[in-house]
């Protein structure tokens, strides 16, 4: 993008109105697709870097960590001085826990501005994935962000509703290249920035089995219209339970106390109660999941999927992803996977499960299928957690977690989308782990010192103690007689291993 | 001269900005005008209300302070227990050409309208494109638009609030109730087709005529009935007589306030509150006598003539009785 100049609007060029009308937006609101768009990687392995979850100095901070891993994979050459660069996150479901914690955002959004881009955090509106969603209204939304820390003060940039107040501020997409989708709708505030860097929280996902950058794509940043098509809304028929939930006869209608929750489970009333079991007008289904959430996870069976449903959503929202990236210019869009809190469900969950396997850490590229192959391999190569799902099933440090745990494997995702060009399963994995030296440990501290008249905080006391000395003048502070025996022996009495050094 | 008052068919509510006190401070006259007027009667727990409110563009530095919608925000959240979206339009009358959302939200931040200051809910009205919204009929004779699409943020809720920094504004006559509750919350598409090519900044040496500017106004009030029509006619006023500048929040500058603060004004019925507004500023110009009208001075709109031609719409009454709140 060029340098931005302040250009005062030309109202006498602006003599034709615009028209107004829903067909007439449609037909402007036509295909965005940037005519430079193509496959990150041309040949070979695609880079990948990668810092590990822990920590011991103030260079390892994984904070820290994220952004120098935004520099070694070159994040920011994805935008230009001047550029409106989107940072794309999950904004997170009404009472979840396991979320990205806002440092990690603010941390790139930092750097995005010290790099002369201008941030704003972005997410679409959901569709109603069950009864109490908070996120398929963008009001409800924000509430929920700002309930995780998610705002404007947090990161310095807005935060936005991608897709509009009602989640129909989008652009229409073709992507000819589709294994299953032919088009899609991305949410406007994704597709009119100049540049993208994905954010995403690596964790399982009860749909697509996983969730990382792929998913933020193919799902997070499509609008309403653009999830409907993602789930395969109006594909088959209700028979097939492809593009419609399954209704089983296991409802047992009115006996089921969640059953006035099942009613209310649909914005568009395609199903009611009866005595012993369910009614379903299947025209009017658009297939949000809401009903199927809301009866499975109360324990129920009477409104579940299709099996086959799962792999073919998994490659359509591999298709969407790519309408996604089709609103970009070849390698304006950069890739980090926090795989952190690796639970088994998406963000999109009002509650998080146990973590199937200890912090893995974090990853960049700029290769979106990469990114996430390498993600994968090190969520299954990790050792499993006490007490989660994955102990419950009996996995072992190898397995493809996510098949094991929910159903399919994630690898069917990542073979579509290497087949339709978002990139390539071959990875290059750079370890990264920074020297721990005083430049390494001062570079990202919040006054670093050293340039400017930036002092770190202990010299900056010192100019303050300088025009008020706190310890002489204000504290009684001085030094007395002390007894010995409390230093040495005395507070071994309040020590169950009687001052024993651990072995 | 304005004295449009009769029998008193309509009520507007207006307390006076002076004196102040302690225990009568701005937000106590604000919770007291909301209070006096009943202005939440048409609300009930569960509601979603929008409040439409004027950002001030980049360089416009008398904007209403944050503050102002926060105390009526606050009230509203009284009773409907859900804090209110509070929203305004991207300025497609944008003098620095940066009519993207990300942009508005940085220059309403800068103003001090932020999720922090006004509890949250702080959304764009049609969205980061500002073009998201549905059309509704105009259903009235001889209307010109035939309809109008309103942002989404005003037509998806159960009630309309609208907030209105009164000021002169070169198109209307005056940022009132009648502009900002029907032009300003339409989508910015919209707005283009109801400016018609008008340039909206007279100080750029451009000016309209007054055929022109009778032809904006009736346009921009068949607006009105738009999004009046979309909230299915639930809304309530408030015109606050604050820091009113010759330029409109839109303007990328502002000179100082030609008038004293008044206080602030709140009805149903948009035209009696905008011309209760107007008595109240003709009459404070013209304290030392004279009869000068100063709006259509400096504006080229006789405003009273957009007020009957706003009655005859069907907006409101001019016959109101004004109350002051003590």
């Amino acid at each position: 993008m060029a340098d931005y100049k302040c250009e005062p609007t030309k109202w006498n060029e602006m003599k034709k109105p615009v028209e107004g009308g829903r067909s007439t937006y449609q037909l402007k609101s036509w295909n965005p697709t940037k005519k430079k768009w193509g496959p990150y990687t041309k040949t070979g392995p695609a880079p990948v870097w990668f810092s590990e979850a822990n920590a011991t100095n103030w260079t390892e901070s994984m904070i820290c960590k994220a952004k120098d891993l935004f520099y070694e994979a070159k994040l920011n050459e994805c935008f230009e001085k001047g550029d409106e660069v989107a940072i794309k996150i999950h904004y997170g479901e009404w009472n979840r826990t396991a979320i990205l914690r806002p440092e990690y955002i603010a941390a790139i959004c930092e750097e995005v501005k010290a790099c002369g881009g201008h941030p704003y955090v972005v997410n679409d509106t959901t569709l109603s994935y069950h009864t109490f969603d908070n996120m398929a209204i963008s009001q409800y939304q924000l509430e929920g962000a700002i309930r995780h820390g998610y705002t404007d003060a947090t990161f310095g940039c807005p935060v936005i509703i991608a897709d509009g107040y009602a989640g129909e501020d989008d652009y229409r997409v073709e992507i000819p290249e589709g294994n299953i989708l032919k088009e899609t709708y991305i949410g406007r505030a994704i597709a009119e920035a100049d540049a993208m860097i994905v954010m995403a929280h690596a964790r399982g996902h009860s749909i697509t089995m996983y969730g990382g950058i792929l998913k933020q794509l193919g799902i997070g940043c499509q609008s309403k219209r653009g999830k409907y098509i993602t789930h395969l809304a109006h594909w088959g028929d209700p028979h097939d339970a492809i593009g419609w939930p399954k209704f089983t006869d296991q409802c047992p209608g009115k006996a089921c106390k969640f059953h006035q929750m099942c009613d209310d489970s649909c914005p568009r009333q395609a199903h009611h109660v009866t005595e012993h079991g369910k009614v379903f007008y299947p025209e009017r289904c658009r297939l949000c999941y809401s009903c199927q959430v809301t009866c499975i996870f109360s324990g129920m069976s009477g409104i579940t999927f299709e099996e086959s449903y799962f792999p073919n959503a998994m490659i359509a929202h591999a298709d969407a992803a790519l309408g996604a990236l089709k609103c970009f210019d070849r390698g304006k869009v950069g890739f980090m996977n926090c795989a952190i809190d690796v639970c088994p469900e998406c963000d999109c969950f009002p509650w998080a499960g146990l973590a199937v396997c200890p912090d893995v850490g974090i990853f960049a590229g700029k290769d979106l299928v990469a990114v996430e192959e390498a993600t994968l391999d090190a969520i299954d190569n990790m050792p499993i957690s006490p007490g989660s799902v994955a102990e419950e099933k009996g996995l072992k440090p190898g397995d493809d977690k996510f098949r094991m745990i929910n159903g399919f494997s994630p690898r069917i995702t990542m073979a579509a989308a290497e087949k339709i060009g978002l990139g390539t399963r071959k990875y290059k994995l750079n370890n990264y782990e920074p020297t721990l030296n005083p430049e390494n440990a001062a570079k990202w501290q919040i006054r670093k010192g050293g340039e400017g008249n930036h002092k770190p905080v202990t010299v900056r006391l010192r100019d303050v103690f300088a025009k008020h000395d706190l310890a002489t003048e204000v504290m009684p502070f001085r030094r007395t007689e002390y007894n010995k025996e409390w230093v040495f022996n005395e507070w071994k009495k309040y020590d169950p291993f009687k001052g024993e050094t651990p072995k | 001269m304005a004295d449009f008052n009769a029998t008193g068919e309509s009520k507007v509510f207006w307390v006076d900005a002076h004196p102040m006190a302690f225990d009568n401070n701005v937000t106590h006259k604000l919770i007291k005008l909301m209070r006096e007027s009943d202005a939440t009667k048409g609300l009930s727990e569960g509601m979603e209300a929008a409040l439409k409110v004027n950002t001030s563009e980049d360089g416009y530095t008398y904007g209403l302070r944050p503050m102002f919608v926060r105390v009526v925000a606050d009230e509203i959240g009284l009773v409907t227990k859900n804090h209110p979206a509070i929203c305004d339009g991207i300025k497609l009358v944008d003098y620095w050409r940066e009519a993207k959302g990300n942009v508005f939200l940085k220059t309403a931040y800068a103003g001090g309208y932020s999720n922090d200051t006004l509890g949250g809910n702080f959304v764009i009205n049609g969205g980061f494109s500002g073009d998201e919204g549905n059309l509704y009929q105009i259903d009235c004779d001889d209307n010109i638009l035939g309809g109008v699409k309103v942002g989404t943020t005003i037509c998806r809720s159960d009630a309309l609030w609208v907030l209105s920094h009164v000021t002169a504004h070169p198109l209307f006559g005056i940022n009132g109730a009648l502009l900002n509750g029907g032009f300003e919350c339409l989508v910015c598409s919209e707005r283009t087709r109801v400016l018609r090519g008008l340039d909206p900044y007279p100080f750029n040496g451009n000016t309209n005529s007054v055929q022109d500017l009778e032809g904006f106004c009736r346009r921009a009030l068949e607006g009105h009935v738009g999004v009046r029509n979309s909230v299915g006619g639930r809304i309530f006023y408030v015109n606050y007589i604050w820091d009113v500048t010759l330029q409109p929040d839109y303007f990328p500058f502002s000179e100082a306030p030609f008038v004293e603060n008044i206080g602030f004004l709140a009805s149903s019925d948009a035209v009696a509150l905008d011309a209760a507004t107007y008595a109240l500023l003709q009459k404070r110009l013209n304290s030392n006598g004279g009869e000068r009208n100063f709006i259509l001075e400096q504006t080229n709109v006789e405003f009273v003539g957009v007020l009957r031609q706003a009655e005859a719409l069907g907006l409101g009454s001019l016959n109101y009785e004004l109350k002051h709140v003590l």
